[in-house]
């Protein structure tokens, strides 16, 4: 799966331990989900989602469908 | 790489670290003191057994201090951990289980099995170490 949080992230100019904190996550954890290491469960997904105010598919993809968009 | 930030996380590592130090310390004290008693008293075989048991109670306060911090921890650091764990107990499971055959029939030197519990807690430490770093 592959998703923009680097990119999202960057926008807004948090750093990862911003983020972690708004996800009560663990900075090695967003290190890892933004690598594309760990791919997050879907109740986090959504936590995601909500925190950056997109919609989830604005944020991950599935690898077919961004090497198709490329 | 910064360090963790998370001030949940950080309460929670130290809450483990502080469970464990106190297991272990009752953990010492009763190996130390049951092996004392062993040696230097004719105890009956009641309390023999007792002192031989009595090392498992500290053990027991070092899991319920490892369930704790597991219910703590998020869903990808607990990743880490039940994986280093299956590691573990895959290393372990047949390692002894190989090692038994080597004993029972190519004449291999009879090992305690008190060194099963402590090899699984050690491989276990180094296999969530490795993959710590393998996700960094």
């Amino acid at each position: 799966m592959r998703n923009r949080l680097k990119v999202l992230r960057a926008e807004r100019n948090w750093s990862q331990a911003d983020l972690a904190d708004k996800l009560d996550v663990s900075r090695q954890s967003v290190n890892a989900i933004e690598t594309g290491k760990y791919d997050p469960s879907l109740p986090l997904a959504f936590k995601i989602a909500a925190v950056f105010s997109l919609p989830i598919e604005q944020i991950f993809s599935a690898d077919e469908v961004a090497q198709a968009a490329e | 790489m910064p360090r963790e930030t998370n001030p949940k996380i950080i309460s929670n590592g130290r809450r483990y670290m502080g469970n464990m130090a106190v297991a272990g310390v009752l953990y010492t004290a009763a190996v130390f003191g049951g092996a004392f008693a062993i040696r230097n008293e004719a105890l009956p075989q009641w309390a023999a057994i007792l002192a031989a048991l009595a090392p498992l109670l500290p053990a027991l306060l070092m899991l319920r201090a490892y369930a704790i911090f597991l219910n703590g921890i998020d869903e990808f650091q607990r990743r880490i951990q039940t994986d280093a764990m299956l590691i573990a107990a895959a290393v372990v499971g047949f390692g002894s289980f190989a090692y038994g055959f080597l004993e029972e029939w190519a004449n291999f030197p009879h090992l305690p099995l008190i060194w099963v519990f402590p090899a699984l807690i050690g491989i276990w430490g180094l296999a969530a170490c490795v993959l710590r770093l393998r996700y960094k």
